[in-house]
C-alpha cells in the first residue's frame, strides 16, 4: 500500500484506464441485459391471435377451439367474439367511440387468443403448428409477433458481442498499461530488488508486493467502473428526457447482475495480476 | 569450503579482468584478498556470490557447483552468506533498522526476534543509538558499519567483505576486524578484500595477492 501511495499519480492514471476499459464492457453488457429483458417480456406476453371468418358456424368454431386446447404447444386459449373485441377496443381507445358508432357493421372478426409455451416460441414446431392451424377451415388470418422477439434477441447478442469486442481491445490495452506502470515502479525500485536478491530473498518474496499492487489497482479500476456505470444508468434517462418516447425503453440501461459485477471486478484483479507478473520477470535475474 | 577452479573473467575484449584464478578457502578460514585498485578483487568477490558469472572456470561452495544453480534457487546460497559491498548498497528510503531487518524478514524470522537481533548487530558495530535514523543522515563510516551489521545479523557461514574498513578510522577498523575475527572463531569462513597492509599483518591467516587479474602468490601465516 505504501508503494501504491508513493507512486499515486501514475497509479491513478492506471486505475482510470482500467476503469474506462471496463466501463465500455459494462455499458454494452447493460444494454444487452436490457434488450434481453425486453425480449423476455415480449415472449412472456406473446399471444397468437387466430382470426376467424365472420360467417363461421358454431360447430367449426368449436372444432378449432378443441384443436387449440389439445395442442401440446398451447398453454391457454380463449375465444373472443366480435362484440368482445369491439368492447376491448373501445376500452383502450374511448376517444374513437364516435367513429365506431358511425360504422354500420362491427369490423372486428371473432378470434382465438392463444398463449404458447415460452420455450418453444422460436422453434420450428411453432411455425409448423401455426401453419397447420392456418390451413384449417374457418381461419382467416394469424397475428404473431415472433419476429420482434427474434429481433430483440439478436440485438441483445449483437450488443454483447460489440461490448466484448470493444471492451476486449481496451482491456488488452489496459493490461499493457498496467504492465508498464508496474514496470516503472519496479524500475524505480530495481536497486531494492537487487539488494533483496543478494540477501537471499526468493522471487516470490519480491513479487508479492508488486502483484498485490497490480491486483489492488485492477480491483479499484473494476469497482470504479461499476460506480461510473451506476451514475450513467441513473443520469442517462434524465439527460434524454422523454424525447425518444417508446424507444426510451429499448435503449434504457439495466444495471448489471451481481454475478456480472463480481466477474467485472474479478477480471480487473486478473488483469492487474497478469500485468504485474509479466513486468517483473526481467528484474529477477540478479 | 569455497573452491575456485581456473576462473577467467572478461568484461571487454581483449582485456581479462581475471586470469586463471584457482584457490581454496577451507571452512573457518580467515582470508584476505589484496592487491592494487583494478587488480580484480571486487570482480572475484562478485563471482563468489554469483552476482556475475565468470567467462570460464568453476566455483564450488560446500560441494555445490554454484554456476549450475538456477537463478530462482540462488537465494539458498545467498542465505548462507553475509556480504559487505564496497558501495554499501543501503536502501536510503528505509531506516537503519529496516535496512538490517530485511535480511531476517527474508528468512521469515518472527518480528520480535528481528528487533532483538537487529539491535544486537547494531550494538556490535556501535550504532545501536542510530537504529531509527535514515542512512542519508549518517556519515560514510557509519553507513559502512550499517552494511557490516546487515552482513552479520543472520550469523552467516560465509562472510564476504569488499573493503569493509575503507572509510573507517584505524581504531574503528581494528574493532570491525576483531568483530569479523570473532564471527570467524564461531566457524564462519571470512573473505575480506582490502589493501590495508596493517590489518592484513595483524589479522591475516591466508592471503591472496592479485595483480592485474592474476593471482601472484598465496601466503599462509
Amino acid at each position: 500500500m505504501n508503494n501504491l501511495w508513493q507512486y499515486r499519480v501514475r497509479n491513478v492514471f492506471s486505475v482510470t484506464i482500467i476503469c474506462l476499459s471496463f466501463l465500455i464492457v459494462g455499458i454494452f453488457l447493460s444494454l444487452s441485459n436490457n434488450l434481453q429483458y425486453t425480449a423476455q417480456q415480449i415472449s412472456k406476453n406473446m399471444v397468437i391471435v387466430f382470426f376467424l371468418k365472420k360467417d363461421l358456424s358454431e360447430k367449426d368454431r368449436n372444432t378449432i377451439g378443441e384443436k387449440l386446447k389439445k395442442s401440446s404447444e398451447v398453454i391457454k386459449t380463449q375465444f373472443i367474439s366480435s362484440e368482445q373485441a369491439l368492447g376491448k377496443f373501445l376500452e383502450k381507445f374511448p376517444e374513437l367511440q364516435g367513429i365506431v358508432n358511425n360504422l354500420k357493421i362491427n369490423p372486428f372478426p371473432p378470434s382465438f387468443e392463444t398463449t404458447l409455451k415460452e420455450k418453444i416460441l422460436s422453434s420450428d414446431e411453432t411455425q409448423s403448428f401455426i401453419q397447420s392451424m392456418q390451413n384449417m377451415k374457418g381461419i382467416d388470418d394469424v397475428q404473431f409477433n415472433k419476429d420482434w422477439v427474434e429481433r430483440m434477441q439478436s440485438l441483445s447478442r449483437l450488443a454483447k458481442a460489440v461490448g466484448f469486442f470493444l471492451g476486449g481491445i481496451l482491456i488488452l490495452a489496459s493490461f499493457f498499461i498496467i504492465s508498464n506502470v508496474i514496470k516503472l515502479s519496479v524500475f524505480a525500485r530495481k536497486d531494492e530488488i537487487g539488494i533483496l536478491r543478494l540477501v537471499g530473498a526468493t522471487n516470490t518474496f519480491i513479487r508479492i508486493p508488486f502483484l498485490l499492487d497490480g491486483i489492488i489497482m485492477g480491483i479499484l479500476g473494476g469497482m470504479l467502473s461499476l460506480f461510473v456505470l451506476f451514475l450513467v444508468i441513473k443520469l442517462f434517462p434524465l439527460y434524454l428526457g422523454s424525447s425518444l418516447g417508446a424507444l426510451n425503453e429499448l435503449i434504457n440501461f439495466r444495471y448489471l447482475s451481481l454475478s456480472q459485477s463480481i466477474s467485472l471486478i474479478g477480471a480487473g484483479a486478473v488483469i492487474g495480476f497478469l500485468g504485474s507478473f509479466s513486468s517483473l520477470a526481467q528484474f529477477l535475474k540478479v | 569450503m569455497i573452491e575456485l577452479y581456473h576462473i577467467w573473467k572478461q568484461y571487454q575484449k581483449p582485456q581479462w579482468a581475471l586470469s586463471d584464478i584457482t584457490f581454496r578457502a577451507e571452512r573457518g578460514d580467515f582470508c584476505f584478498i589484496t592487491g592494487p585498485s583494478g587488480s580484480g578483487k571486487t570482480t572475484l568477490l562478485k563471482i563468489i556470490f554469483r552476482e556475475i558469472f565468470p567467462t570460464q572456470g568453476q566455483i564450488v561452495i560446500n560441494r555445490r557447483n554454484i554456476l549450475r544453480v538456477p537463478d530462482h534457487k540462488i537465494y539458498s546460497l545467498r542465505r548462507t552468506m553475509g556480504i559487505v559491498f564496497q558501495d554499501f548498497r543501503l536502501l536510503f528510503h528505509k531506516r537503519v533498522f529496516d535496512n538490517i531487518a530485511i535480511v531476517l524478514q527474508v528468512l521469515g524470522i518472527a518480528r520480535k526476534d528481528i528487533r532483538r537481533r537487529v539491535f544486537n548487530a547494531l550494538r556490535m558495530v556501535n550504532l545501536h543509538h542510530k537504529m531509527w535514523e535514515y542512512p542519508a543522515h549518517l556519515s560514510y563510516g557509519e553507513q559502512q558499519r550499517v552494511a557490516i551489521a546487515r552482513a552479520v545479523v543472520n550469523s552467516p557461514k560465509i562472510i564476504l567483505a569488499d573493503e569493509p574498513t575503507g572509510n573507517l578510522d584505524p581504531e574503528l577498523a581494528f574493532e570491525i576486524m576483531s568483530l569479523f575475527k570473532e564471527i570467524n572463531k564461531k566457524g564462519a569462513t571470512v573473505i575480506i578484500c582490502t589493501h590495508d597492509r596493517e590489518l592484513i599483518r595483524h589479522f591475516g591467516h591466508k592471503i591472496f595477492f592479485l595483480y592485474k587479474g592474476k593471482l601472484l602468490r598465496k601466503e599462509t601465516l
